[in-house]
């Protein structure tokens, strides 16, 4: 599978969190802002591609070779946890302000699922290092393009009239739906 | 660890609560990362509800345990590395002897270990309560999540597939909406089953303001006369 | 504050230790499960396309592809007791969404004797019904799209529309899982003719005139059934002979 289809069935046609249902928490959580949105989008792909960068070679010439794959799920998850970590002192020394802005979403990020799902699947997907790479980028900025969509169409949604029973959390899930159903028309983008 | 806020309610509450009052997906809203993606269908909704179980089950056990063990301030990497172990366990187990299964849900059975609910449980409530509070509160909450699991899986297959865990329900002349069975359709479905939960709230919290009011109309009016 | 910092690594590795000691233990009990659910399955895959086999022999290093875009992942030389009935090829290629992975029977006499789809993540409803056992291509006779390449060719056209009948609305799809069963199935038989197995497919359009020439030319140098057993007696006495050496 040549490099720029990886990226785009990444990107769009497989979009992690409108077609694939991942990362649906931090989506929900914080789109309400969308300077928030962006702040969580980039982040997470800084630490996906950072996460992918590290566990490719642990479970390709670690683990494998020792016979320990079984560790595979322990491990990267560890590995996820510590990268967090320094993200987060990195931040709190050099750009206190979104490290204050972020608050309780950076630690967060250690349980998305869209990290660790990615680094799963590019050893599932027998990808090469640079490979799992490219799959890596495109998954977070398709998660980085979800959350702004959806945090613009909030923006809009606050002068709308929302029905009483489908106010709060449940109208996101039918806009959410609906942006789904256009990105599906992305599908016939790769031959 | 301080024994502060020690819960008092019986087994049998605790399991109530997380199942329906308190229930992860539709009260507490978390843990809604997962359950979305396998609900495609009925088999793999019971599969990752009861997966989930397991594992939420034995780390509660587990951290509640060894809670007097388990350093605070290194808490978060331990109790990481509990469920990735169960988890672990459940993904070895089902690759063993539930091949077909494993293989369909994919991904989503290691994913249980960021699995928002078993984080959130852990730290928030076995790593304070005693072992027999957090068995009725992973039982209650892990049911919880299957049951909705379940309901949600029952309608995108019933509507989407004409079946139920494969087994044709629909007439044969019904053509299957295959809208259900997508991504967009799952969204629809677990949007509008979350509004259908709230507007049973909002009735069930204005019948319970109204007897509220009622007594204390009762009571004035005994204090007045 | 350091002897704390050294107390609280310990304790993380005491519970990492009894983690990943419980792993092992686990993996040990399920392990022999999960490589025989493999070999199960890949032995019922092949028991579906050859019905009389009772062994395989791997020979994946042994056949290639001639198209790029299709990657041969596993090839058995499928027999009965010794006899060897036909190879049977698992490749993949991309398709619509992700990729398709197919598995395919080639007899000695060149025919097909089924093509199963092993993975395809395509939209259900559309493509995904490459995979779906009640969807038919041929409504009256009840054939399924893979069904409907069982008894061809090698040396068939395999185009879409032409002799291969697409799925309704999926030609992504199905133009990929005919290549795959092309590009395979020509493998296949450039195999069984290196191999000097069986006999040449019957000669088809002229498309495929070199292939049928070839193993016709074999066939009129007297090389009857007999001959062709002789033929593979011959290598194998020499390896004997090499190895004794």
């Amino acid at each position: 599978m040549d490099l720029i289809r990886i990226f785009v069935l990444a990107l769009l046609v497989n979009n992690i969190v409108l077609m694939r249902f991942i990362a649906l928490c931090s989506y929900i959580g914080m789109t309400g802002d969308i300077g928030q949105s962006i702040g969580m989008g980039t982040s997470v792909t800084f630490v996906t591609v950072l996460a992918t960068a590290v566990t490719w070679p642990i479970y390709h010439y670690i683990l494998m070779p020792l016979n320990l794959t079984f560790l595979k799920i322990l491990v990267f998850i560890l590995v996820i946890a510590c990268l967090v970590q320094l993200v987060e002192f990195y931040l709190k020394k050099n750009v206190p302000g979104l490290y204050s802005a972020m608050g309780i979403y950076l630690p967060l990020i250690t349980t998305n699922c869209a990290i660790l799902a990615v680094t799963f699947e590019s050893i599932d997907f027998n990808y090469t290092f640079i490979q799992s790479i490219v799959y890596a980028v495109g998954v977070s900025l398709g998660y980085l393009l979800a959350m702004i969509l959806l945090a613009g169409v909030r923006d809009r949604m606050k002068t709308s009239k929302v029905p009483k029973f489908l106010q709060g959390t449940p109208i996101l899930f039918v806009a959410t739906s609906l942006i789904g159903m256009a990105f599906m028309g992305f599908a016939g983008l790769m031959k | 660890m301080s024994e502060e806020g020690k819960d008092t309610r019986s087994f049998w509450q605790v399991f109530k609560a997380g199942l329906i009052f308190e229930n992860p997906l539709l009260v507490l809203m978390i843990g809604i990362c997962s359950s979305l993606a396998v609900t495609s269908n009925v088999s793999n909704g019971i599969g990752m509800g009861l997966a989930m179980t397991f594992v939420l089950v034995f780390s509660e056990i587990f951290i509640s345990a060894f809670r007097k063990l388990i350093p605070n301030a290194a808490r978060l990497p331990i109790f990481i590395i509990i469920i990735a172990a169960f988890t672990t366990i459940v993904d070895l187990v089902m690759k063993a002897y539930f091949p077909a299964l494993s293989k369909s849900m994919g991904v989503f059975i290691p994913l249980i270990v960021v699995n928002c609910i078993i984080m959130g449980r852990v730290e928030a409530y076995s790593s304070k309560q005693k072992v027999i509070s957090s068995i009725a509160d992973a039982f209650g909450m892990g049911l919880g999540y299957t049951w909705v699991l379940i309901v949600i899986a029952a309608v995108r297959e019933l509507l989407g597939n004409g079946t139920f865990a494969g087994i044709q329900v629909m007439p044969v002349s019904y053509t299957p909406i295959l809208f259900f069975i997508l991504p967009p359709g799952g969204f629809l479905v677990f949007g509008l089953l979350m509004s259908v939960n709230n507007a049973i709230k909002r009735s069930i919290n204005k019948r319970e303001a109204l007897a509220a009011k009622q007594v204390s109309d009762q009571q004035k009016a005994k204090e007045n006369a | 504050m350091k002897n704390n910092t050294i107390k609280l690594g310990l304790i993380l590795a005491a519970f990492a230790v009894v983690a990943c000691a419980s792993l092992a233990v686990v993996y040990q009990v399920t392990e022999p499960a999960i490589a025989s659910q493999a070999q199960d399955a890949l032995n019922a895959s092949l028991k579906e396309l050859f019905p009389e086999a009772t062994s395989h022999e791997d020979i994946t290093s042994a056949v290639s592809s001639s198209d790029e875009t299709v990657k041969i992942e596993e090839a058995y030389l499928v027999k009965n007791d010794l006899a060897p009935l036909g190879v049977a090829i698992k490749a993949s290629t991309a398709s619509y969404k992700g990729p398709a992975t197919v598995l395919i029977g080639v007899r000695l006499d060149r025919s097909i004797t089924g093509v199963r789809i092993l993975e395809i993540s395509d939209t259900p409803g559309l493509g995904a019904n490459a995979a779906s056992p009640t969807y038919y291509v041929d409504k009256e006779k009840k054939i399924t799209f893979p069904g409907q390449f069982t008894g061809k060719y090698i040396t068939d056209k395999f185009e879409v529309k032409t002799d291969v009948i697409p799925i309704t609305a999926a030609t992504v799809t199905s133009k990929a899982i005919t290549k795959i069963v092309k590009v395979a199935s020509a493998s296949a038989g450039a195999y069984l003719q290196a191999m000097a197995l069986g006999t040449a497919a019957p000669s088809a359009t002229s498309g495929a005139s070199q292939e049928a020439t070839q193993p016709a030319a074999e066939a009129t140098s007297g090389a009857s059934a007999e001959g062709t057993a002789t033929q593979s007696a011959e290598p194998a006495a020499e390896t004997t002979s090499g190895a004794s050496q």
